[in-house]
């Protein structure tokens, strides 16, 4: 069992792994509905998001080759939902000229940075600690009590589901190689049915093993997180600079709305 | 189909996490204890297959498996799903934080539809098993299309719900074989 897709840069020191995780969560939130709320069609403002969000990553010492493949790795939904804009209006509207289009090609642009930098902005939160920490986190910030067992749930038996999946992956390709035919179609499904099988028994076992062992829907020994003033001043001083740049901005739109 | 920060209105997104938040708390009070395990290896079990590709067409795609999540967990699909896709915009930033109330409806009213059409008992299962497949997929389609037009897109936006057409009809061959197999091997799971 080896997976880098959790907690591969979580053992790095900077001073964002520092910050308690709470803080980190509420600041990124934070950041991501200040950025995501600028009225659309305004890039400067989002250079100066940029700029910041560029320092953090410095700070955190996340390999910006990493933040990049992460990026590009969602680029093309983010750009084909963004330049979505202006084709649909393209499409059914009318217009002169592709000159006229140009407020719709500048929204097509914000909207597109804005979704890169929240993406940035979540890399970097899940990179600066480890993931069992995030999700304490947003335990002890009152998420809902159901969501909360569910995630811890989910992280502890997610690598044994995923070694599953692989290892019929696995005897799927080597039974069935090629591309893909209506025939296909059938052993996709199997294999679908028996990761939903194995998964439902395999919660059987674990339902009746946690209920031996007392389970009573809290996990024991969770560790207790403390937040330090400094945690406090820096997510602050974080949040305000961006509070700062969206209400210098009084180009258009309301805020919070866009 | 997972909509990334950004990309909808603001407002649309705050309101979505709000009523998701409201569903949370329901399903937190209506579910049994014994059922959570249960539905918290399902959910794993969901983002662990969405997380196996296909080859098509020149590229992969994976599958959304809500028809499957709404038969095997029905009610209980929504708290997965929202879990699930909590996991995916952490891990991998498919979706956002902001958006993920958003992402979680549109997916849970696909998988909520796909559980009423399988409780249609007197319909044939051949028939039942491929639109529960089906409207796992288009239902968040549609609802992804009309928050795009509700956040100002265009009336062309419409044609990215035919694009999800396509992986309409392949999911619901796929969880036509998946019931097929299920039925075959332990039917008590889809009862």
């Amino acid at each position: 069992m080896k997976h880098s897709f959790i907690d591969k840069y979580s053992d790095l020191e900077s001073p964002v792994h520092s910050l308690d995780p709470r803080v980190k969560l509420i600041a990124v939130f934070s950041a991501i509905i200040i950025i995501v709320s600028e009225p659309r069609g305004e890039i400067i403002p989002l250079v100066f998001y940029a700029l910041l969000i560029f320092i953090l990553v410095l700070l955190s010492r996340v390999p910006t080759g990493f933040i990049l493949s992460r990026c590009l790795i969602v680029s093309p939904f983010i750009l084909a939902a963004a330049a979505f804009y202006p084709i649909s209006i393209m499409l059914t509207e009318n217009y002169q000229s592709l000159q006229s289009l140009r407020p719709e090609f500048k929204v097509a642009v914000s909207v597109a940075v804005k979704a890169l930098l929240s993406v940035v902005l979540l890399t970097v939160l899940v990179s600066s600690d480890k993931f069992h920490n995030l999700l304490l986190g947003m335990r002890r910030l009152k998420m809902p009590k159901l969501i909360g067992i569910l995630s811890a749930l989910m992280y502890r038996y997610i690598f044994i589901l995923y070694d599953e999946a692989l290892r019929t992956t696995r005897a799927r390709d080597s039974r069935t190689p090629g591309k893909l035919r209506t025939g296909k179609l059938k052993t996709f499904g199997n294999q679908s049915a028996l990761i939903f099988l194995r998964s439902w028994e395999r919660s059987q076992t674990i339902h009746n093993s946690m209920l031996s062992r007392g389970f009573e829907g809290e996990f024991p020994g969770m560790r207790k997180l403390s937040v330090r003033r400094t945690d406090i001043f820096y997510s602050l001083f974080f949040i305000i600079i961006f509070l700062a740049i969206r209400l210098t901005n009084h180009s258009g739109g309301c805020f919070p709305f866009n | 189909m997972h909509i990334a920060d950004g990309i909808i209105d603001t407002h649309i997104c705050i309101g979505a996490h709000l009523v998701s938040g409201g569903l949370l708390y329901v399903s937190g009070k209506k579910m049994p204890m014994e059922e959570i395990p249960g539905v918290g290896i399902m959910g794993a079990a969901l983002f662990v297959a969405s997380l196996v590709h296909f080859p098509f067409a020149g590229t992969s795609i994976h599958l959304g498996l809500f028809g499957i999540a709404g038969i095997v967990l029905g009610k209980n699909a929504f708290p997965a799903i929202f879990t699930a896709l909590l996991f995916q915009s952490l891990i991998f930033q498919h979706g956002g934080l902001l958006t993920l109330g958003v992402n979680a409806l549109n997916m849970g009213a696909g998988a909520y539809v796909a559980w009423l059409i399988w409780r249609m008992w007197k319909v044939p299962e051949y028939i039942r098993a491929p639109l529960a497949g089906f409207s796992g997929i288009i239902i968040p389609a549609l609802l992804m299309t009309a928050e795009f037009r509700l956040s100002g897109y265009g009336r062309g936006i419409v044609y990215l719900f035919a694009v999800y057409l396509v992986a309409a009809f392949i999911e619901s061959a796929i969880t036509f074989s998946a019931v097929k197999f299920l039925r075959r091997v332990k039917p008590e799971i889809l009862n």
